[in-house]
């Protein structure tokens, strides 16, 4: 395998102009001659396959859900950056690929980033234009926030439903294509392998949801929009289907995959409460603008508490530890996620948590009685009644409960400058590929990513990939590669209803989560690594032999899809344990507990890690070869991430 | 927590289907809903009982719309301004008979056990339900200022997330508050007014098309709405159903 | 057959429509009523009807009137049956969202409403058009001239009529009688002023009656507020308001109907 990231000769700022300039394009009449799928209906598979359709080409989309409108984009809550400058505080393009950068703990692409922060203004006009509802000043002009990692406001959002209202946008936008024919929808169906043939992503075999049958698809070009694999983790912020097989089938077929074991850890989530617990509710970051994070200075308070002995607001202020204004004076309770994440697990594991021992306080007493229960209940109204229904406390009298949970996988299929992965005609979008965040992402610049792909970026590159294809012809697939492909399909899915063990797909997924959790989350270490990869290895042993899965591959089988899921997820968490092995320092969210500074801030490589880290697959049970992307920063100057 | 379910089972849309009765114990009364069916359904599997019930969900956040269960009586049960995942069992009594019935109407088929098939909602949208625009080649967002008051009333409409307790609630199988709702977001926008007259339309058109019911005024729908989606939308759309009788005039 | 295609927002417009007019109606029907109460033996109230039975104009809105009504009811029961269509398999466990319960019933008290109609057209609609027997006003001078010019009539009448000699009245007509006294060039008309007066004396019809306002009272306070949020004037601004106006007009009509049924009934 050769990494070739393609990127443009000339200064950055016209990188992506002169490769525009110099793409090759399709004509008009030939569009709608060349076929595309796309995998996934988020922001990123929804914005290039209404894109794609306009212009012509001939688009399949599939999504798993049984509306596109269901997929995990929805859920974004804060915002969406864009270098807009509305504000007239300072903000560029230049600005935005900077704090991009530097927010990535210098482990992007320069390029790439550029290009994300250059397109982000057209996506804000593209969104209005689509009739988003974003928030708006008593004059008629859009409202900005500021977020974390930035010192401008740049942050475009519509409430707390930002993600919900640009993807409803996209929804629309492909709906207009699906109904003039330009795209077709198929809804309930997996992907369950890509078809490779003579070295280029030609089709791929999904699974009709409701009937278990296999379908085959054949295309001159397959877009991956899948989102990433954070349920690896199984407690998660992400949706419950939300799942990393469609990349893992791609990486299985040859596509590199790149840092996975950058995974980011969101500091306000609301506490796990019981074994049964299926997921983590995020609370806005923006909470922490006025709340303040504290824990029991006393280790026998906090032990009262813990056995609900004593009250929060019984214990006296000069007993509370504000950790995060204790060790970041200057940013205080506004430290990144991975920052004010790694301090609260920090006091937990030291015995100072409160609840069940796994959360810490976010405390507005303070602001209450500064700003007064009216202004509070505006800001943060609906915030604090989800958290009321969640866990029945009033946050306006007790504290809120949180702790950190697994949010967003930086890591993803490995994609050049067009987004192109290592198997040509294959394009990675949006979450699933490894993209522009480096090691951390910043909050808001998700979605950016995501529709900067979709709407921007995907249209112009595919052309210049299917530009050629024209001579091909009709994809036919009824190819024995199709044909070998869907045998393999459907043997993966017999063994496994055929194993007739005795315990549930869930109960194997809960002790993989708890691995990785515990061994490969929020810290990391030699030992801890070596200890995850041994129980990763037993897990996944007994359950090719315990596992139990009710029904048969041909009906509608939750219970199957979640299996096939784990299955993958196996494979992956070795190569995310293996991945975060080799990666012998800090950044970003990847933390080892080795390379630390004395106050216990992450230590950077720079020396030896400077490269991406593209994983190729060599067959089940067989360790993969890595293969070294430098990461060369020609226009930015790399310092330390300091937030003290 | 001990509860007895009694849960609507359909093998497959063909299959006649019937109650089925299980009793459930030791549930905590942290445990949301959907986390008590996850815990009967691991009982299901490991006592080898039954099939697993099944029922859509995904988000888990209350803002995908994939969930929907129709509990004792109510739409996304007994609580308003929630979907059925942000139900909780502390809603409950201790001992309590719950009914899961899946929704029910004409245009949305049952798949599964309570898993239903809303692509009809999917369909009213393509109808119309969108401002007619290509990638590219769009204004600056800054040059079409809109009324502050206007922009939040519109962004009330847009935060249906589609579930489709509206309908379920309705006693007609109604679709006027998803419709309402989104025909209300367009039209208050000065981007969606281009196409109001025509988006209106079809978007009724194709609604009366799959068999839905229609508005009868008893706002169930808006009593059931998890996020809470005024009537008032309901309203706009036969407002600008009338302003469409005549703005569709062409030559 | 190709019925034209009404779409299910124009149907309700429609039923709507059609109901604000008759409530309407009924305002004026109620405020009319007041005019039994004067104790001046219906010279006003026949006045009135008088000229409600012959003007042209009026005349021709009672047709529309009716048509309204039965369209009314047509496109109700329409949409009724295919709203129960959209939903082929019902739920076990009855509906406990809280909702406006006049919605629900408001086939149900139409259809009761329909029915006490039909009570209500015997009492005096169908004496007008000589379907029901009933009191009829003829001058006095006229029958006692009658008497004298054309005793075969008089004589006719007195039999198959009642004959108060006191009052000079004849009551009990059907169509068939108003035809001869009419042959006989006897000017008749209707007496509801009389009518009412009697009829309100008797106490199971008076309770029919109040009964029947109070069905009439659900289906105008769910229907008042409907017709504006059918027509698309219900709003944020104005909802309230309307909703108040909407609870007003239906007591006001229901009580001006009642009070007229109970003060005659209490001498009044």
């Amino acid at each position: 395998m050769k990494l070739d990231s393609k990127i443009p000769a000339g200064p950055l700022a016209e990188k992506w102009t002169n490769y525009k300039a110099s793409q090759k394009l399709v004509n008009p009449a030939n569009k709608r001659k060349l076929d595309i799928i796309v995998v996934g209906t988020g922001l990123a598979g929804a914005s290039a396959a209404a894109s794609l359709g306009a212009m012509g080409f001939n688009v399949d989309i599939f999504c798993i859900q049984d509306s596109p409108r269901r997929a995990h984009s929805i859920a974004a809550q804060g915002g969406i950056n864009a270098a807009k400058n509305y504000q007239n505080d300072g903000d560029s393009v230049e600005r935005l690929f900077r704090d991009t950068i530097k927010g990535g703990d210098y482990r992007a692409r320069e390029a790439n980033v550029y290009r994300l922060a250059e397109v982000s203004g057209a996506i804000i006009d593209q969104c209005v234009a689509q009739g988003v509802p974003f928030a708006r000043d008593y004059g008629g002009l859009l409202d900005n926030r500021s977020f974390g990692g930035a010192q401008v406001s740049r942050t475009f959002y519509a409430k707390g439903q930002t993600g919900q209202q640009l993807l409803l946008g996209a929804y629309g936008a492909l709906s207009r294509e699906i109904a003039r024919g330009t795209v077709k929808l198929h809804t309930r169906c997996e992907m369950m392998d890509l078809v490779v043939v003579e070295g280029r992503a030609r089709g791929i075999i999904v699974r009709n949801l409701v009937t278990g049958d296999l379908e085959r698809y054949a295309a001159h070009a397959v877009v991956l929009a899948t989102g990433g694999y954070g349920n690896l983790y199984y407690l998660s912020t992400n949706a419950m289907n939300s799942n990393g097989s469609a990349a893992w089938v791609c990486h299985r077929k040859g596509a590199a995959f790149a840092n996975p074991c950058y995974v980011q850890i969101h500091p306000t989530c609301i506490p796990v409460h019981g074994d049964y617990q299926s997921k983590l509710t995020l609370m806005s970051e923006s909470l922490r603008n006025d709340g303040r994070i504290w824990v029991p200075k006393k280790k026998e308070d906090a032990e009262a508490i813990r056995a609900g002995k004593l009250k929060p607001t019984e214990i006296p202020e000069e007993n509370r530890d504000y950790y995060l204004e204790r060790r970041y004076p200057a940013f205080g309770n506004l430290v990144p996620r991975d920052v004010a994440s790694r301090a609260a697990k920090e006091r937990c594991d030291a015995g100072y948590g409160v609840g069940t021992g796994f959360a810490v306080y976010l405390d507005f007493a303070d602001a209450i009685q500064r700003l007064g229960k009216d202004v509070v209940e505006q800001k943060y109204g609906n915030l604090f009644q989800m958290y009321q229904k969640i866990t029945d406390e009033n946050p306006y009298e007790t504290p809120m409960m949180i702790y950190p949970a697994i949010h967003y996988t930086m890591g993803g299929l490995w994609v050049d400058y067009e987004l192109q992965t290592t198997i040509p005609g294959l394009f990675a979008a949006g979450e699933a590929n490894f993209s522009d965040h480096g090691a951390n992402r910043l909050g808001a610049s998700a979605l950016m990513q995501g529709l900067a792909d979709g709407y921007f970026v995907l249209p112009y590159t595919m052309q210049n990939y299917l530009a050629d294809q024209i001579y091909v012809g009709k994809i036919s697939a009824t190819s024995p590669e199709f044909d070998k492909a869907e045998v393999a399909v459907r043997e993966r899915l017999n063994k496994l209803v055929t194993i007739g063990g005795d315990k549930t797909v869930d109960h194997f997924h809960k002790a993989l989560g708890k691995i990785m959790w515990e061994y490969c989350g929020m810290a990391r270490n030699t030992e801890s690594l070596t200890k995850a990869k041994k129980l990763v290895s037993q897990l996944e042993n007994e359950f090719w032999k315990k596992v139990f899965i009710p029904g048969t591959a041909n009906e509608f089988n939750p219970e199957l899809e979640k299996a096939y899921r784990l299955e993958d997820y196996f494979e992956l968490a070795q190569l995310v344990i293996d991945d975060a092995m080799h990666r012998e320092e800090s950044c970003g969210g990847h933390f080892r507990t080795e390379h630390q500074t004395q106050d216990g801030e992450t230590l950077r490589d720079d020396e030896r890690f400077m490269y991406v880290a593209a994983w190729e697959y060599q067959g089940h049970g067989h360790p993969e070869t890595m293969e070294k992307e430098p990461l060369v920063y020609e226009h930015i100057q790399i310092a330390k991430r300091n937030y003290k | 927590m001990k509860f007895t379910l009694h849960i609507w089972r359909q093998e497959n849309a063909r299959a006649k289907g019937h109650f089925e009765t299980y009793p459930l114990e030791g549930i905590s009364p942290e445990c949301s809903f959907l986390e008590m069916l996850d815990i009967l359904n691991e009982q299901l599997i490991n006592d080898r009982i039954a099939h697993p019930v099944c029922f859509d969900n995904d988000c888990r956040e209350g803002i995908c719309g994939m969930c929907g269960l129709y509990i004792n009586g109510r739409p996304h049960g007994n609580d308003d301004g929630i979907t059925t995942c942000q139900l909780h069992m502390r809603k409950f009594h201790d001992g309590d008979d719950i009914w899961i019935e899946p929704w029910r109407a004409k245009p949305f088929p049952v798949i599964r056990d309570l898993v239903v098939d809303r692509s009809a909602f999917d369909k009213i949208i393509q109808a119309g339900g969108y401002i007619s625009t290509t990638t590219g080649g769009v204004p600056d967002a800054n040059t079409i200022p809109i009324p502050k008051h206007k922009a939040d009333m519109a962004m009330d409409a847009a935060s249906c997330i589609g579930c489709g307790a509206c309908v379920a609630a309705c006693k007609n199988a109604s679709a006027m508050l998803f419709v309402g709702a989104k025909v209300s977001h367009l039209a208050l926008l000065p981007q969606g007014k281009i196409e109001a007259a025509d988006r209106v339309h079809k978007m009724v058109c194709k609604m009366d098309e799959l068999g839905f019911g229609s508005c009868t005024n008893t706002y169930a729908c808006e009593a059931e709405c998890p996020k809470l989606i005024k009537r008032q939308n309901i309203s706009r759309l036969n407002r600008q159903w009338i302003g469409a009788l005549f703005g569709r005039d062409r030559k | 057959m190709n019925l034209p295609k009404i779409h299910s927002i124009s149907k309700k417009i429609l039923v709507g429509a059609l109901g604000a007019f008759l409530s309407f109606f009924l305002l004026f029907h109620a405020s009319a009523n007041l005019l039994i109460l004067r104790h001046d033996g219906g010279e006003w109230y026949n006045a009135f009807c008088h000229f409600m039975g012959t003007y042209i104009i009026v005349k021709v809105m009672e047709i529309g009137l009716l048509a309204a009504l039965l369209l009314h009811v047509v496109l109700a029961i329409w949409l009724a049956v295919t709203n129960k269509m959209a939903r082929p398999k019902g739920y076990h466990k009855p509906q406990r969202s809280k909702t406006h319960t006049g919605s629900k019933l408001q086939v149900w008290t139409g259809i009761l409403i329909f029915a006490c109609l039909i009570m209500h057209f015997t009492d005096f609609y169908f004496v007008k058009i000589g379907l029901v027997k009933g009191k009829y006003l003829v001058k006095t001078e006229d029958i006692v001239a009658l008497k004298v010019t054309q005793p075969d009539a008089f004589n006719y009448a007195e039999q198959q009529c009642e004959y108060s000699a006191k009052e000079n009245w004849l009551t009990n007509f059907d169509k068939e009688d108003k035809a001869v006294l009419e042959a006989a060039g006897l000017e008749v008309e209707p007496d509801f002023y009389h009518q009412a007066r009697e009829k309100f004396k008797i106490l199971h019809i008076v309770i029919a009656y109040l009964v029947f306002f109070t069905v009439v009272w659900f289906h105008l306070r769910h229907g008042f507020a409907a017709v504006f949020q059918t027509f698309g004037l219900y709003n944020y601004k104005y909802g309230k308001a309307i909703e108040v106006l909407g609870q007003i007009y239906t007591w006001v009509v229901c009580l001006m109907f009642a009070v007229v049924v109970i003060g005659v009934y209490f001498g009044l």
